[in-house]
C-alpha cells in the first residue's frame, strides 16, 4: 500500500510569475519545482534569493513541494535550492547509487545548516535512461532517504531508441514499469507513472480517457503520476485511491471473513470468489488507504480556506 | 528440465474433515497440506497435530505431498511436518537467504531425528512481495538444498505488497514472475512461473478458466501449476500432459533427424518444417515429458484402485 499519498503531481517552473496561484489552484498532492540557471549572472544566487518564497507559495494548496535537480550538477544545484518547506528533491539523469550516495551526503550537510530535521529530506529518482532502470536495485537501496521511482517515459523512450509516439497497440514499456513498482516497493518506497498510450501525451486527453489510464495505471502498481497537464489532477486524486465501489466491497469482505472466522473456517466465499487471510489484509490495507486519501484530502481543504496569495 | 509430475498441485486444509478425507479421490499429482492461510490462528496448533495421519490420508490416491508452513511459525510448525511421505516444504512468503538458511538447519536436523535421508526433503521458496522477488537469486542460492521447480512472484499477497487490485486485463507481474523465472533457469531450476491469462472474475472454479489456463502454459512449455478447487484438477492434469499428436510429431521428428544424421545432414524437412537439431531436443523432451507422465498416471491409478478396495472392504458388514 502506498507510503505516501501522493497521487498528483504537478511540475511548474519557478520562472512562471503565476506558479504559486496555478500550484493552489490545481489541488494537486505534490509540486515539482523547476527553475532555470540563467546565463551572464550568478545563477547560484538568483535562485537562492528566489527560491524561499517560491516553495512557500506552492505548498499555499495544500501540496508537498520538491525541487527537479539534474545528478551530474547536483551538488551546486542543491545549493540553491534547498530550503526548509521542500519534502525533498527529485533526481533526474540518475545511473547508479553512487549518484544518490552523493546528494544523501549533501543534503545531510544542508538539512544541518538551513535548519531541517536531519534524514528528513526525500530522494525521488525520474528514471530517465536505461542505465537507471538497470541499476534501480542499487538506486533504490542506496540511501533510506529514498522514496519513489518516476518512469520519465517519453525520455526513456528516446534513451532506448524508440519513438515516442503512441502507435502501438501493446503496452511497450511493460517489463520496465513492473520493474520500477517492484524494487520501490521492495525497499518500502512507492512508484509514479501513467500506462500506455496516454503516458506519452502532454495536453488535455478528455476525463473519460484519463480515468482509464488512470485506473490502469493503478492496476499497475503505481500509486500516482507526474501530470502533464493540469486538467489530469483531479482524475489522479478520485483513481489512485480506492473507489467507493471498493471501499464498499472491502467492508463487506471484513465482515464476511470475520464471520467465517467465528465459525472456525479461514477461507469463505463471497460471489465465487475465494475470501480468505490474504485477501481480508488486502481489505484491511485498502480501508486504510481510502482513510488515509480522505484525511490528504480535508488537509488540503484546509489550506484552501486561506487565498492563495 | 527435471521429470518430475506436477502438472497439479492442490491446496488441502488438514483441519476439514470434508477436505482432507475425500482429497485422495480428486485426481491431483501433488497436495499441499496447508498450514498456512486456509488455517485460522485458533486451528494451527490442532492443524500441527494433524499433519501425520493427513499424510498417508492425502497420499493414498498415489500424488505426492507438500506443506506449507507458516514463515513466523517456522519452530513450531517444521517439526510437524517433516516427517517421511513429505517432499516438499513450501516456505511463503520468504524474503531472504537468511529465512532459508533458518528453515534449512531445522529440517536438516529433522531428516536424521526422523530416519529420512539428508537433504530429501526440498526447501520450496514462495515468492510473494516485491522484496522477496528482488532478492531471488540469493534466496536460491541460500542452502545446498535441491529446488527442483521454482514458480512463483504473483498471486494474492504480491498484489497486496504491491497495493493492487488483481484481475486486472493485462499482466500485472510483468517483472516479479519473468525474473523469478530468469533467476530459477540460471540456476538450472526447472521454472514454473505463471502465463498470464485473462480472469475477469476472479473465481477459483471455473474449469473452462483452467483449461485456458492449462493451454497457454502447455504453449509457453510450463508443466506444473496449481489449485485451489478440485475443479481445476483434470483440466490442468490433462491440459499439461503431451498429447497424442504431439507424441506422433516428435517421434516422426525424431525418425526424420535420424535418417538426417545417419546421411550426414543436420537439417531437413517434415511437412514443411524445418528439422534440426533443435526440433530433435525439443521432440526428445516431449517424449520424456509423456513417459514421465504415463509413469505418474499409471502409479496413480494402481494406487487408486487399491484405495478403493480398500474403502469398499471397510463400508462391507462384517
Amino acid at each position: 500500500m502506498p507510503k505516501y499519498i501522493r497521487r498528483s503531481l504537478f511540475a511548474l517552473s519557478i520562472e512562471d510569475s503565476r506558479s504559486g496561484e496555478k500550484a493552489y489552484h490545481s489541488w494537486a498532492d505534490a509540486i515539482i519545482l523547476d527553475f532555470v540557471k540563467k546565463a551572464g549572472q550568478d545563477w547560484q544566487e538568483d535562485i537562492k534569493s528566489r527560491m524561499p518564497a517560491s516553495i512557500n507559495q506552492a505548498a499555499k494548496g495544500g501540496a508537498e513541494v520538491f525541487i527537479r535537480i539534474n545528478s551530474e550538477a547536483a551538488a551546486a544545484e542543491l545549493v540553491a535550492t534547498v530550503f526548509p518547506g521542500i519534502a525533498g528533491v527529485v533526481l533526474k539523469g540518475v545511473n547508479g547509487g553512487e549518484d544518490i550516495k552523493k546528494v544523501s551526503a549533501c543534503l545531510d550537510v544542508l538539512e544541518e545548516s538551513r535548519g531541517i530535521a536531519r534524514g528528513s529530506l526525500e530522494i525521488d529518482v525520474e528514471v530517465n535512461t536505461a542505465a537507471g532502470v538497470w541499476n534501480s536495485v542499487e538506486i533504490a537501496r542506496a540511501s533510506p532517504r529514498f522514496g519513489t521511482f518516476t518512469a520519465n517515459e517519453r525520455e526513456l523512450y528516446r534513451n532506448l531508441g524508440m519513438f515516442p509516439e503512441p502507435v502501438l497497440e501493446f503496452e511497450p514499456l511493460e517489463y520496465i514499469k513492473s520493474q520500477l513498482i517492484t524494487v520501490a516497493t521492495s525497499v518500502g518506497g512507492q512508484a509514479q507513472g501513467f500506462s500506455y498510450p496516454l503516458s506519452l501525451t502532454e495536453k488535455d486527453a478528455g476525463e473519460d480517457e484519463i480515468k482509464k489510464v488512470v485506473r490502469r495505471a493503478r492496476d499497475t502498481g503505481f500509486k500516482g503520476a507526474v501530470c502533464p497537464h493540469v486538467s489530469w489532477i483531479k482524475a489522479c486524486n478520485e483513481g489512485f485511491r480506492p473507489s467507493p465501489d471498493e471501499v464498499a466491497y472491502y467492508r463487506k469482505v471484513r465482515e464476511v471473513f470475520s464471520e467465517g472466522l467465528k465459525r472456525g473456517l479461514a477461507s469463505v466465499p463471497i460471489d465465487g470468489k475465494m475470501i480468505d487471510i490474504p485477501v481480508d489484509l488486502r481489505a484491511k490495507l485498502y480501508l486504510e488507504w481510502a482513510d488515509r486519501a480522505a484525511a490528504r484530502d480535508e488537509e488540503k481543504a484546509k489550506a484552501h480556506e486561506k487565498p492563495a496569495s | 528440465m527435471n521429470n518430475r509430475v506436477v502438472r497439479c498441485s492442490m491446496f488441502v486444509a488438514p483441519t476439514n474433515p470434508r477436505y482432507i478425507d475425500k482429497v485422495w479421490t480428486r485426481g491431483a499429482d501433488v497436495y499441499i497440506l496447508d498450514m498456512e492461510d486456509s488455517i485460522p490462528p485458533a486451528e494451527k496448533e490442532r492443524c500441527r497435530s494433524l499433519i501425520p495421519e493427513s499424510i498417508p490420508k492425502a497420499n493414498k490416491g498415489g500424488a505426492s505431498i507438500y506443506v506449507r508452513i507458516n514463515k513466523p511459525f517456522m519452530d513450531a510448525d517444521l517439526p510437524s511436518c517433516v516427517w517421511p511421505g513429505v517432499d516438499r516444504i513450501m516456505l511463503p512468503k520468504t524474503e531472504s537467504a537468511a529465512e532459508m538458511q533458518y528453515a534449512h538447519e531445522i529440517i536438516s536436523r529433522l531428516e536424521k531425528e526422523h530416519g529420512i535421508p539428508e537433504g530429501y526433503v526440498e526447501l520450496s521458496p514462495m515468492i510473494e512481495s516485491a522484496l522477496g522477488a528482488v532478492n531471488i537469486y540469493e534466496i536460491l542460492t541460500a542452502t545446498p538444498r535441491k529446488i527442483w521447480s521454482m514458480g512463483g512472484g504473483g498471486g494474492y499477497d504480491m498484489a497486496v505488497n504491491l497495493g493492487i487490485e488483481m484481475f486486472a486485463d493485462f499482466d500485472q507481474y510483468a517483472f516479479p514472475i519473468a525474473y523469478v523465472a530468469l533467476a530459477a533457469m540460471a540456476l538450472g531450476i526447472e521454472a514454473t512461473g505463471g502465463v498470464f491469462v485473462h480472469n475477469p472474475t476472479g473465481r477459483v472454479d471455473q474449469s473452462d478458466y483452467a483449461a485456458k489456463q492449462a493451454e497457454a502454459l502447455h504453449a509457453a512449455g510450463i508443466r506444473q501449476s496449481g489449485s485451489l478447487h478440485p475443479a481445476f484438477v483434470q483440466p490442468l492434469v490433462s491440459g499439461l500432459s503431451p498429447t497424442s499428436d504431439e507424441i506422433k510429431w516428435a517421434n516422426r521428428v525424431i525418425e526424420e533427424y535420424n535418417k538426417l544424421a545417419d546421411a550426414g545432414e543436420s537439417v531437413g524437412e517434415l511437412d514443411g518444417k524445418v528439422i534440426d537439431k533443435y526440433e530433435y531436443d525439443m521432440a526428445q523432451r516431449t517424449l520424456h515429458w509423456a513417459d514421465a507422465c504415463a509413469a505418474k498416471d499409471a502409479f496413480k491409478a494402481r494406487a487408486l484402485a487399491r484405495a478403493q478396495a480398500e474403502e469398499e472392504k471397510k463400508q462391507k458388514p462384517a
